[in-house]
């Protein structure tokens, strides 16, 4: 293409985005940086604790905050008395419901509204009033001596028992927040067609967020623009919240997040914090730091709802099965948050079953709104869904990686049978089962038991309904004279290592290291729109911008090459960080490109285009486990376990191995040890910090942890090939344990945790 | 957050017994129990008392009579380590192994290991119980399940230690100094039955410090052992275990002390078990009536009840082990 526009020498031209990569297919089979085992473009920052994470941040003049929560499940505050609290040392403002001017409207997730300090506190922790002080000490000292009184109200705290009539309402009308169902085919024709049907109910305790960094944020005024530095998934979605409720101009507030020390879903919007500290900072009219305390972060930071779910599933003798009838029970807490979402996917879309009904509840109860957690629903799911596959193998006879290969879909089923572009599931748990040795184990289970310490050997599979990502996103990639490049993305990393694969997708492109890419990202001021990094969406939707954003400032490059070689454009090719002739007689780096020499920079800007129709773009997954269950005490020893995922490409053989060890672990705690203990009484949380709250150690996870990716680009995807991985790594986890487990002992359980406390009865109770 | 406190380290003992005997005075030896309980106001100080400058008080001696004497500040890493534990008193090192996690054992000390409070929700969080000075016991109608099977009484906590048990079994005293001199006290005796006082975790008088652990020498034969359960493999309290010392005649037991932890609010010995022990032969059907009758005598409350089947497991898993020496 011929250089026909007219532009004034050395002012940088911004490229539109269309025309210049609409041809562009994933990378072929050779690159130079995708795919490499590449350590974080921030390893040192981390490790070194050079980074500032938003709770690291001192700032002139800084105040800190700490907010006082209702210390009851259910109550109405009918009287606060600040005074005392105000006239103490280091004190400089106090609000609650006394100050309405620093109280406005705030709705929990849209069906309820109220006001951010309301009287109503429907959970242990809701927000009552909030102070500014010299010192967090200070802060703190001053919450003790405000005087609340409240009126304390019955309260419900199973969501079993807020279904039954007579329950106490945690809202006016009843306490089911939501009902849906779902059928496709005929479930009774599907039963009455099947050799085995089975049926089970199944329960997961709520598991809680608390992610290494607490939840909240920094904020300062300067005149009427506000600043908040908050540890968030999404700048974007904080920003836009807090001018919600604040009534400000998006852009009177910026919003920036560089490092985030964990979210798991629990940070993909903002909460009080942020509008607490953004009324204290402009009361006092200094910078103003509020972060919650560990025991805060479990108490109001969200949760994965508990879950009760019954299955009843038939089979044919060769393992076609037949119908599958799925009801789960979730609860969102005490305001509507999504108890039971997408708690049925896995039962309806994982394996191909022509009859399937599905029938969700969500509850309220008096507890905090769950949030989003790391693949929502499908974790509870694929603990109900994946023991039922290994009992229904099991009354068959069958072997269940068998059952398994036995119904694999097409296309996703919950979706219209939209065709998948890839036959991950199969190849998942073919090559998985392949690599674990997965005939040999389960033979030998049982000659490696020996007495009292029985072996077993279990898997289970998963997909993700999202994954595929998608737009908007708008990204900038900035070359310099050098050759070394200026990358400007919205997107956070939240700690799986997004900075690093897109400054592999930019190194790729120019040819150079990824060290040679500058990283300006969430940040509302200087960045483009992202969406919150969640959902696995993050590589799938920024990578692909990432990378036309650098065509954008490559399709440039040929141009100035054109020009100064006196070729056709089509003639010249980018190798590495040079451009050639295709005739191999003319050949000169980037940085030698006169024009660009001249300009300094070259801009170009990349899109996020829409995926292809008709098709679904889907990861997934299949994991395989071997424990030693002692059923003399209950312990179960995980001795080694294997993940294999089919997310499209390997950017970053480092993180998605991070990502898959990380997953694992999680799902670990999710089997083995995590619950949240509401007591029965008083419905307060037990076990509020980490003592009582078990995260899994080191010790917990096992040994061999094997990472088999499944090696393929998916090249209807995206423009890199490549899906989302971080929650597929984490749906079949607690699932093949729990198999593992029932394959040891001869026996299932059905509800999580197992350890010692709630399986050494089971066991004792069948060798009597 | 932390309410504010004096702090001193005195160089002496006596300064230091002396700085006790005054206000709301707490010992601060290691600090990982004492910061935590402030931080959380389960109780108040007014002083803290660090015992850090009394360098006498760490370290591990052999004594005359074969006997170790381990002073009050020595630290649990250096207690599981130490050769000498590892070589005589088995169960006192794999006790001292099992505690909480690395960084905590480097940190921690015998003393405060003796002296620690109990790891109770209610107790922990706000609520305000019987331990506390309050009305009631929460866990008698709450959540129960890392709650006690023996010795509930009015509290039902269980006592968190893992080292107690392990030296009760070995027959070990403790030598203290206090306002009106010292005394040396079983290990046995050491801690306080919620019967006599649900507020109080030992017997100690105000003012009156551990100074050091004396473990008797190791009888010809013994055989000691300790075997903790939890729910995670690090970091976490036993929410069963047992030290065995079994002093062993060929392979009949001339003597033995079982001591459970995590099963009653103090360390506590299980005479039914002993008693089908002494005497006998270690084989299976011993074996079975002794961990039968460990919990023989249990009184599980509303969720606890799979302690009795684990406590069972646990002795049969680890007297079996005995057995096979």
């Amino acid at each position: 293409m011929a250089d026909n526009e007219t532009d004034i020498e050395g002012q940088p031209r911004i490229a539109p985005d269309a025309g210049a990569a609409d041809d562009a297919r994933p990378w072929g089979e050779q690159t130079r940086v995708v795919g490499n085992r590449r350590p974080r473009v921030d390893a040192w920052e981390r490790v070194s604790g050079a980074a500032v994470f938003p709770s690291d941040l001192v700032l002139p003049g800084m105040l800190h905050a700490a907010v006082l929560g209702s210390p009851h499940a259910n109550a109405r505050v009918t009287a606060i008395d600040t005074s005392r609290a105000e006239r103490m040392p280091g004190v400089y403002a106090v609000i609650s419901r006394n100050t309405p001017e620093a109280n406005p409207d705030w709705d929990y997730f849209s069906a309820h509204s109220g006001k951010l300090f309301y009287d109503h506190c429907r959970f242990e922790g809701d927000a009552v009033a909030a102070v500014a002080a010299q010192s967090p000490y200070q802060a703190h000292d001053a919450l003790r001596a405000i005087q609340v009184e409240y009126e304390i109200l019955p309260f419900v705290s199973d969501e079993l028992e807020a279904l039954k009539p007579g329950a106490p309402e945690v809202h006016s009308g009843g306490n089911r927040a939501g009902t849906q169902t779902y059928a496709r085919g005929n479930i009774e024709q599907g039963f009455s067609e099947a050799d085995l049907v089975l049926e089970q109910r199944y329960r997961t305790a709520s598991e809680m967020h608390t992610p290494l960094e607490p939840h909240g944020c920094v904020a300062r005024w300067d005149g009427d623009s506000l600043t908040v530095w908050e540890s968030t998934q999404g700048v974007y979605a904080v920003q836009s919240k807090i001018a919600d409720v604040l009534k400000l101009p998006l852009s009177r507030v910026r919003v920036i997040g560089h490092y985030v020390g964990g979210a798991f879903g629990s940070k993909l919007r903002t909460d009080k914090y942020a509008i607490i500290a953004a009324l204290l900072a402009r009361r006092v009219n200094r910078p103003v730091k509020l972060f919650m305390t560990r025991e805060q972060t479990l108490l109001t930071q969200g949760n994965r709802p508990p879950a009760t779910m019954t299955v009843k599933a038939g089979v044919k003798k060769d393992g076609t099965l037949t119908a599958i009838q799925f009801s789960g029970i979730g609860a969102s807490g005490a305001y509507k948050a999504g108890g039971t979402s997408l708690l049925d996917w896995l039962a309806k879309d994982l394996y191909r079953c022509a009859n399937v009904s599905t029938e969700l509840t969500d509850v309220y109860i008096n507890a905090q709104p769950a949030r989003p957690f790391r693949a929502p629903g499908y974790v509870q799911c694929s603990w109900a869904m994946e023991q039922m596959m290994d009992a229904l193998a099991d009354g068959l006879g069958m072997d269940p990686v068998e059952l398994r290969l036995r119904n694999i879909p097409a296309g996703t089923q919950a979706r219209d049978d939209k065709p998948y572009t890839t036959d991950g599931l199969r190849l998942c748990i073919e090559q998985g089962a392949r690599a674990f040795g997965w005939q040999e184990a389960r033979a030998a289970a049982a000659q490696h038991s020996k007495g009292h310490l029985q072996r077993g050997v279990g898997m289970a599979a998963a997909n993700w309904y999202a994954g595929d990502g998608g737009p908007p996103s708008t990204v900038i990639v900035r070359l310099y004279a050098d050759g070394t490049a200026n990358l400007n993305m919205g997107a956070s990393d939240i700690g799986t290592g997004t900075k690093t694969v897109m400054a592999m997708v930019v190194a790729e492109e120019f040819g150079v290291d990824p060290d040679a890419v500058q990283i300006e990202h969430a940040d509302t001021g200087t960045t483009q729109y992202a969406t919150p990094s969640g959902g696995s969406k993050t590589v799938p939707t920024e990578a692909p911008a990432v990378r036309r954003a650098c065509l954008a400032v490559k399709s440039q490059l040929l141009d100035m090459a054109a020009q100064q070689l006196g070729r056709p454009r089509e003639e010249i090719v980018f190798d590495g960080d040079h451009l050639r002739t295709t005739d191999g007689l003319e050949s000169l780096a980037i940085r030698e490109l006169d024009r660009l020499r001249k300009q300094k920079v070259v801009v170009g800007v990349g899109q996020r285009q829409s995926n292809p129709q008709g098709v679904s773009i889907t990861p997934f997954a299949a994991q395989f486990c071997e424990v030693e269950v002692n059923t003399l005490t209950g312990e179960v020893r995980l001795l080694r376990m294997l993940g294999s995922n089919e997310s499209g490409r390997v950017i970053n053989r480092l993180t998605w191995d991070g990502q898959l060890i990380g997953g694992i672990t999680m799902g670990v705690g999710y089997a083995t040890t995590e619950r949240r203990v509401l007591d029965g009484p008083t419905g307060k949380l037990c076990n509020k910090n980490w003592h009582d709250y078990k995260l899994p150690t080191t010790l917990d996870v096992p040994a061999e942890v094997i990472s088999e990716p499944i090696m393929l680009t998916d090249e209807q995807a995206n423009i890199v090939g490549a899906k989302g991985l971080g929650e597929p790594v984490t749906i079949p986890t607690a699932g093949a344990i729990a198999n593992a487990v029932a394959h040891a002992l001869g026996m299932r359980l059905y509800d999580t945790p197992i350890n010692p406390v709630t399986l050494i009865e089971r066991v004792a109770a069948r060798e009597a | 957050m932390l309410t504010p406190f004096a702090y001193v380290r005195p160089a002496s003992l006596q300064d230091a017994v002396a700085a006790l005997t005054e206000g709301n005075a707490h010992i601060h030896a290691g600090g990982t129990d004492l910061l935590g309980c402030l931080r959380d106001e389960v109780f108040g100080a007014d002083r803290l008392v660090s015992l850090a400058a009394l360098g006498d008080l760490a370290g591990l001696r052999e004594t005359r009579d074969g006997g170790l004497d381990i002073g009050a500040m020595t630290t649990i890493t250096d207690i599981a380590a130490h050769p000498l534990v590892q070589r005589r008193y088995p169960g006192l090192a794999q006790a001292a192994g099992e505690v909480a996690s690395p960084q905590l054992r480097n940190q921690g000390t015998l003393g405060g290991n003796l002296c620690q409070k109990p790891r109770c929700w209610y107790y922990r969080g706000d609520f305000p119980c019987l331990r506390k000075g309050g009305h009631k016991c929460f866990a008698v109608n709450g959540e129960n399940e890392y709650h006690c099977i023996f010795g509930g009484a009015n509290c039902f906590i269980v006592h968190p230690s893992d080292i107690a048990p392990a030296l009760v079994s070995l027959d070990a005293e403790i030598e203290t100094a206090g306002p009106s001199g010292g005394r040396r006290l079983p290990v046995s005796q050491l801690h306080m039955p919620p019967e006599q006082d649900p507020t109080r975790e030992t017997l100690l008088k105000p003012g009156e410090v551990i100074v050091k652990v004396h473990v008797p020498p190791a009888p010809a034969g013994l055989y000691s052992s300790y075997r903790k359960v939890r729910t995670r493999r690090s970091w976490d309290f036993a929410v069963a275990g047992c030290a065995l010392a079994l002093v062993m005649d060929g392979d009949r037991v001339r003597d033995c002390r079982v001591v459970l932890a995590a099963a009653a609010p103090i360390p506590w010995r299980s005479p039914e078990t002993e008693q089908v022990l002494r005497g006998q032969t270690l084989d299976d059907a011993v074996i079975r009536k002794a961990a039968k009758a460990a919990v023989a005598n249990a009184r599980p409350m509303t969720k606890n009840a799979y302690k009795i089947p684990l406590f069972e497991g646990m002795l049969l898993e680890e007297l079996r082990k005995a057995a096979q020496v």
